[in-house]
């Protein structure tokens, strides 16, 4: 491969890249509200004989208790482990009976069940899914299995490619105690003080009608799948423990160094970054269309000096998470072991280049091609579109999000983005850095960018 | 005989001689200059023409016409006492020798310069299309295919859905094309086709395409190396000239190749050194393969990205990016008549070259199993088990297809159920099997917990294997097998990505894009009798390798 794109950073651009090209809209959908609260986003979409469902309940990981990190997402796992009437094995078997496919996953602010079916299936589809949610057994064997199962993957992924780490523990370094610094899947130990209660509690708490939405897009009619959704969860309660406010987190205001030990490991894997900015950020165009020139593509500035012109490593990139109410900026690349600092040197002149110079014209230019052009294929299933529909809703966001996109872009001057570079953009003292790689060899090298907190990879835990 | 000596005295043969010899030089020179710059096949003929008719002329004019001193004069005036037409003749002898002499060293040049060659193509001129259209039944019918006169094949389905576009480009090299010494050069030349051009700099290709629109990528594998670009249809005529610049005009930079081994260096650490997944799926190729190039690591040996040349980079691009040696697919907001215009301009003029050697090794029969162990720090250990099995053409291929997606296919499958849910002596199961142009594997892996009895849950999975063989299927199983597999063919074809790349692996592989369309009849005519004979002859112990990575096991004491 040429470059990889982890699935994190796409998972990001579907939510943060936004708009088509010229002339185009997002589809039109039907929006309704059952009278518990939950909301119907459906679209028709003949293309394919498929239907994509995605539902998705407020809440996620940032309502797991600190020490007990990765409850929303063992909670997700175990709603399709059995459910009404049928086993864990059983509900499986339904699934792939009939070629489907129902994932359950948690993320930050949501836990979200997806289902990907043949139109022929769709009663069975819907049944599947009100199921899950709405009548799911929370076996306490299913659950011993998935938890023990849960540990020993994040074991396993200790000797696997470390870019699957290196979000959890950056998160965890950056944001400390605040909710958004939860490793999404728990850690080995969080996971291990989790009990079975504690799942029946959050389902009972969290998990109910008036927080959910369903958007559909695919080969149906509307009137059917609205009737079909509205006998399915029309009746389903309502719940009263909801996630209490998220705070705002404090931003770093020195640098500060994470070093993560893996002895033996000949590539050194780093991210820097700061506290960044929440979804609904007003510069939300400028802040696009910098991330894409400084390292949201192939030609970016973090590529061109990491890679293209030096050769020291395979990719580099600009990350931005963006939730509710705050967000993260980080760069991540790697490098051969005994190129660490280079490396680092050459990140951090590359940022203080974007804080300094800014974007010319032709670069925003270019820039606002690269994201309108790209942007169609983002939303051209029917599962894509319903996860699309599924994001505004929950995000409170209108049509106007998409479709207003590219005049937001196109407004976007050198001025107001050189205004938002400054604003969202670390300057190079209050820099958070963490570092994965061969501590012996550079634990007396990584300590000139700041006070060096150590981990072992084989501790149990993330938050160091 | 009064008439010849006339004739020779008057150097008319020397003439003749000369001017035929200046002629062929001329043709040689000016007919290579002018493919070189595109010119079309009848500039040629005219000059052809005009030295045709320059013959007789020169003739008449050598016989009428005399070189004296005083210039010149007509032979019926002159002097005979006087004539110089003796002095002419040897300096007509001179310059016929010195022309010989030309030709001789032109002649051995072109021999000594095995780069210079006349193209064989030299019709870039815009023909009425020849496209093909679809016979099978179920082939949407706006697919058009056509070759070009220097073999480049080109698939194109329209779909204007949205107003992008896809193009793959299919290039038959991989790591089968190789050999000790230039491993990974497959994967390595994949990187070098982004770093510049006689007309572009390096960056300038994908700076320009981002700047469009576009976004691009590419993979290497065993058999193709496959490029990719997504962009925009207001892009399209940008595309098709980076691509056809780089197919063309591709510079190799010395200074742009070591840094790019950087590149790839770190790619290495990254999929293979530092994931311990990767280390054992590449000895586990280099165990099940003793003689076929299958067995390279498609990213190369270590020593083989350090070492290869400049020369072993050129070979290797004259040899594989010949046009005949290409397939193109386009999806999305294109024409047909577009395409093949567009296609015509920018790839028309690129020459055919002779086709690369077949691939001559043929793996030899397994004859017994073959165990590999690694020793490295794991937290987990890793169980691999791979099997001798066919070639994408292989009647056998599809058949084994469908039990895979019984045995490992999600989590109702039989593997993932038994070891991972009620065993519970896996973490995680998968397999897939090599659909490439020769014999492939079909490749089990497992992720085990810390403290696994390996060789128990080895046991366990060549039991259930081997009960596949001995029992079969049953008719629901399969009915699952079929719906997933269709359900998954209409995934694949959901968006223009995935009908380039599946009409592009149906064309290079099977041989005709049609095929992709004919899943659904084929998977329909598969009975569990014909799954249970792939999976007897297949599930073989003696055609097995095994390999174990895990953390050293210390001595335990006597």
């Amino acid at each position: 491969m040429r470059f990889f794109k982890q699935s994190v950073v796409l998972a990001l651009m579907m939510i943060c890249a936004t708009a088509f090209s010229d002339g185009i809209t997002l589809p039109a959908f039907e929006r309704v509200v059952l009278v518990n609260g939950t909301v119907l986003l459906l679209n028709e979409n003949h293309d394919v004989p498929l239907i994509g469902l995605e539902a998705v309940v407020r809440g996620g990981a940032t309502a797991d208790p600190q020490d007990k990190h990765g409850l929303a997402s063992l909670l997700a796992n175990l709603l399709v482990k059995g459910a009404n009437q049928r086993s864990a094995a059983q509900f499986a078997e339904a699934v792939a009976s009939v070629g489907g496919r129902i994932d359950a996953s948690a993320d930050l602010e949501a836990l979200s069940v997806s289902a990907d079916f043949m139109s022929r299936d769709a009663a069975l589809m819907v049944e599947l899914v009100a199921d899950a949610l709405q009548r799911p057994t929370l076996n306490r064997e299913e659950f011993v299995k998935l938890r023990d199962r849960s540990i020993n993957l994040i074991k396993s992924a200790k000797g696997s490619d470390p870019n699957e780490l290196m979000p959890s523990y950056a998160n965890a370094f950056l944001f400390g105690d605040h909710p958004y610094g939860n490793p999404v899947g728990g850690s080995e130990s969080s996971l291990a003080r989790i009990a079975h209660g504690d799942l029946l509690a959050y389902y009972a708490d969290r998990v109910g009608g008036d927080q959910l939405v369903i958007a559909v897009s695919g080969d149906f009619e509307i009137a059917s799948m609205r009737d079909a959704l509205t006998d399915a969860f029309g009746d389903w309660r309502a719940v009263t423990g909801l996630s209490p406010a998220i705070p705002l987190p404090e931003p770093a205001e020195n640098n500060r160094v994470l070093l993560i030990d893996k002895p033996g490991a000949t590539q050194s894997y780093f991210y820097i970054g700061n506290i960044g900015v929440a979804r609904g950020f007003s510069g939300r165009a400028e802040l696009d269309l910098a991330n894409t020139v400084f390292g949201g593509r192939f030609t970016s500035m973090l590529m061109t000096e990491l890679r293209t012109k030096s050769g020291l490593s395979y990719s580099a990139r600009s990350k931005l998470g963006r939730y509710s109410q705050s967000g993260s900026v980080f760069i991540a690349s790697f490098t051969e072991t005994g190129t660490t600092v280079e490396a680092l040197n050459v990140a951090l002149a590359t940022l203080s280049r974007l804080r300094d110079s800014g974007l010319d014209a032709a670069m925003i230019d270019s820039s606002r091609n690269y994201i309108m052009g790209q942007f169609p294929p983002r939303l051209e299933t029917a599962v894509q579109l319903a996860g699309t529909f599924a994001m505004l809703e929950i995000n409170g966001l209108d049509t106007a999000y998409i479709n207003d996109y590219d005049l937001s872009l196109s407004a976007a001057t050198p001025e107001s983005i050189a205004a938002v570079i400054d604003q969202v953009y670390p300057a190079s003292d209050r820099l958070v850095f963490v570092v994965l790689g061969d501590a012996a060899s550079i634990r007396d090298q990584v300590d000139q960018y700041g006070p060096v907190t150590e981990i072992s990879i084989s501790e149990p835990r993330f938050h160091p | 005989m009064a008439l010849f000596s006339e004739l020779r005295r008057r150097n008319v043969f020397k003439v003749a001689l000369l001017y035929s010899l200046a002629s062929l030089l001329l043709i040689w020179l000016v007919g290579g200059a002018l493919i070189s710059i595109g010119a079309p096949q009848w500039a040629n003929e005219f000059v052809l023409l005009v030295l045709a008719i320059g013959l007789p002329v020169a003739l008449i004019f050598a016989w009428t016409y005399e070189i004296t001193p005083a210039g010149l004069q007509k032979s019926l005036d002159v002097d005979q006492t006087q004539s110089m037409v003796y002095k002419t003749g040897q300096k007509l002898n001179a310059a016929v020798s010195v022309l010989a002499v030309l030709g001789v060293l032109a002649l051995v040049g072109q021999q000594l310069l095995p780069t210079f060659e006349f193209p064989k193509i030299i019709e870039p001129i815009l023909l009425a299309p020849e496209y093909e259209v679809p016979e099978n039944e179920g082939v949407p019918e706006e697919i058009r295919a056509f070759t070009l006169d220097n073999g480049l094949r080109v698939v194109v389905w329209p779909d204007h859905d949205i107003p992008n576009v896809v193009m793959y480009n299919f290039v038959r090299a991989g790591g089968r094309n190789e050999y000790p010494g230039i491993t990974g050069l497959s994967h390595f030349f994949e990187h070098m086709m982004f770093n510049g051009t006689d007309r572009r700099e390096q960056g300038e290709f994908d700076a320009s395409m981002e700047a469009a629109g576009g976004a691009n990528n590419a993979y290497t594998s065993k058999d193709l190396t496959v490029y990719q670009d997504w962009f925009p249809r207001s892009a399209l005529a940008s595309i098709f000239d980076l691509e056809g610049d780089r197919l063309a005009n591709l510079a190799i930079d010395p200074d742009v190749v070591e840094s790019e081994r950087g590149v790839v260096y770190s790619e290495r650490r990254m999929r293979y050194e530092n994931d311990n997944f990767g280390r054992l799926y590449l000895e586990m190729n280099a165990a099940a393969f003793i003689a076929h190039p299958y067995q390279f690591p498609v990213i190369g040996w270590a020593s083989d990205v350090e070492n290869w040349t400049q020369e072993d980079l050129e070979n290797y691009f004259r040899t594989y990016y010949a046009p005949n040696n290409l397939t193109m697919v386009f999806t999305g907001d294109v024409t047909p008549e577009e395409i093949f215009t567009l296609a015509q301009q920018y790839f028309g003029g690129i020459p055919l070259q002779s086709p690369p050697q077949a691939v001559r090794t043929v793996e030899p029969e397994q004859l017994g199993e073959r165990r590999i162990l690694i020793e490295v720090d794991s937290p987990t250990p890793l169980l691999h088990v791979a099997f001798h099995a066919g070639s994408a053409t292989d009647p056998a291929t599809q058949p084994m297809n469908v039990l895979l997606k019984l045995l490992v296919g999600g989590e109702s499958s039989r593997l993932h159920r038994l070891f991972v849910e009620e065993e519970q002596i896996a973490l995680a199961v998968g397999g897939f099997q090599m659909e490439g142009f020769d014999p492939g594997l079909v490749y089990f892996y497992l992720t085990l917990p810390p403290n696994a009895d390996i060789a128990v849950v080895e046991g366990r999975l060549l039991e259930e294997l081997g009960k596949i063989a001995a029992e079969g299927i049953s008719a629901a199983e399969l009915e699952k097998a079929r719906n997933i597999m269709i359900a998954d063919y209409w995934r694949g074809l959901a968006t223009i990505d995935g009908k380039a790349s599946a009409l592009g692996k149906a064309e290079v592989f099977l041989g005709d894009y049609q095929r992709v369309f004919s899943l659904p009849n084929e998977l329909a005519a598969i009975s569990a009798e014909q799954i249970q004979s792939v999976a007897s002859s297949v599930f073989d112990s003696r055609k097995m390798t095994v390999g174990v990575l895990r953390s050293s096991v210390e001595e335990d004491a006597q």
